[in-house]
């Protein structure tokens, strides 16, 4: 469990915190894998820059790469892929129960505060 | 619904939440940024004062008892609009870009409620154990088992207020 989580490391972010590489693993899952030159002639960078990618993409594990003729063919690693995603997940919900959290108890001020002006104004009534 | 929220988590290296809350912007203020009711919805204990440049202390359990205390910096508090605040820094630095996550609240009227926006930024900068620091550590002890006999007494404890 813990030996997992470390494979997911500060690389992750800054693997997908890149705009290129978030649309190389975005083909590469839509066309189930990829080469460098197929990539390259989808994007706006030379199939030299993809290939710096796609080594980043391997090293982070997010991807693999097998020998495929003259070059590598690359296919996102499931198994990496899900857990990135599973922890990513992680930190939203936590914030989503903090957040409910949060409703939950400015919903009950605003009700108990409504309630007691209410009962302040029947008090007042009843008294005349 | 996730999954959209996940995509956005992605692209952005942060978290974005939008949700309706049947209270006044005042209200939900004072939730959001109130120690006492932040260690309600959040930390065990919370010290900060919701003026900007506060430094304080929020912290989860016992540190004796494998606990942690993360320290807080208030960025902004415009009463009733917006409540940021920069936490997870080192003590000893002034917390910025690159050293701590941000967190940013606005609050936008609605009706008689409000449309609070939520926002955490700094986990590309800081790296993932940051991320998951605060998704696996820092959530456990403010589970709904924690605090719903809390929520329960907290309700009824607000039914004497002056």
């Amino acid at each position: 469990m813990k030996d997992a989580a470390n494979h997911i490391d500060d690389d992750l972010w800054s693997a997908i915190g890149d705009p290129t590489r978030r649309r190389m693993l975005d083909m590469l899952l839509t066309n189930g894998g990829g080469t460098a030159t197929s990539l390259s002639e989808q994007l706006p960078v030379s199939r030299q820059a993809v290939a710096k990618h796609l080594g980043v993409l391997d090293r982070t594990g997010l991807a693999h790469g097998v020998a495929a003729g003259r070059e590598r063919r690359y296919e996102i690693d499931e198994a990496q892929f899900a857990r990135a995603v599973a922890q990513l997940n992680a930190v939203g919900s936590a914030w989503d129960s903090r957040l409910a959290r949060i409703k939950r108890i400015a919903e009950t001020i605003q009700r108990s505060q409504q309630q007691s002006s209410d009962h302040t104004y029947t008090r007042r009534t009843d008294h005349g | 619904m996730q999954s959209q929220n996940l995509r956005q988590d992605v692209e952005l290296g942060s978290i974005e939440r939008e949700l309706f809350i049947d209270a006044p912007p005042e209200v939900v203020f004072e939730v959001i940024s109130d120690p006492r009711h932040v260690a309600e919805w959040w930390a065990d204990a919370a010290t900060f004062q919701a003026v900007p440049g506060s430094t304080g202390m929020i912290s989860f359990g016992t540190v004796d008892d494998g606990g942690k205390v993360v320290t807080l910096t208030v960025v902004e508090a415009v009463r009733p609009k917006t409540f940021s605040f920069r936490w997870t820094h080192d003590a000893e630095e002034a917390a910025d870009v690159g050293n701590s996550l941000l967190v940013t609240f606005e609050l936008v009227p609605s009706g008689t409620g409000t449309v609070l926006k939520f926002i955490e930024t700094g986990f590309r900068e800081m790296g993932w154990e940051a991320a998951v620091l605060e998704a696996t550590y820092l959530d456990h002890v403010t589970g709904w088992k924690h605090f719903l006999p809390r929520l329960v007494s907290y309700a009824e404890s607000l039914g004497n207020r002056p």
